[in-house]
């Protein structure tokens, strides 16, 4: 299930989002969101997860391996 | 007299966002306009202008105009050296920052139709939106 962890430091302010469990650019849309509500992030790092393909593109083109091999 | 210090590293993007963390903190008589001029505590027109101002006379006796000016990234805080020391015993912007940040969260949880899980370690709000 997709997560965003927030942490936020209530002595500072300052404010931290984790994204977790959105692979590949569908990751962008929730960073899309957070600009419009937060600017533009004063670090933006991409994780592992987010060099994952979505698992779903993923089956789909196995699916269509199969297919083609099998015609 | 107490110099005003602009905070452009403190931006908030969202008006309304801000508008509504300013109420919870308590200010919420919030003029807003373009170019509006920010005095000080004995009346003296200052150099600095704001899109947003809470006047002195709703802060405390001894404040000065507390005001957001915005910037290509949103709204930034000018306020001065005495208030930034003084109001809400000198947390105003960490407060006004965190409230900020909670209303970033709780727009986020909506916009995705998720649930959220808070939990408070030490200074620190983990907040977990699931979707």
């Amino acid at each position: 299930m997709p997560e965003l962890e927030f942490t936020i430091d209530t002595a500072s302010g300052e404010f931290q989002l984790h994204v977790h469990g959105i692979a590949g650019p569908a990751c962008d849309d929730v960073a899309k969101l957070m600009k419009e509500l937060l600017g533009n992030p004063g670090h933006d790092e991409a994780t592992a997860e987010y060099r994952l393909r979505p698992s779903v593109r993923i089956r789909s083109q196995a699916n269509a391996n199969t297919r083609a091999k099998r015609a | 007299m107490s110099k005003y210090l602009a905070y452009r590293e403190i931006v908030f993007r969202d008006r309304q966002l801000l508008l509504d963390s300013l109420a919870e903190l308590g200010f919420s008589n919030i003029e807003e306009g373009e170019d509006l001029p920010l005095y000080g505590y004995q009346g003296d027109r200052r150099s600095e202008a704001a899109a947003l101002v809470v006047r002195r006379q709703h802060i405390g006796s001894g404040s000065n105009d507390l005001g957001f000016a915005t910037s290509e990234g949103g709204y930034f805080p000018i306020i001065s050296e005495y208030d930034r020391r003084t109001l809400l015993a000198g947390q105003f912007l960490p407060r006004l920052r965190v409230a900020y940040a909670e209303r970033v969260v709780e727009t986020v949880r909506k916009r995705l139709r998720g649930s959220v899980h808070r939990v408070n370690e030490g200074s620190l709000i983990k907040l977990r939106v699931r979707y």
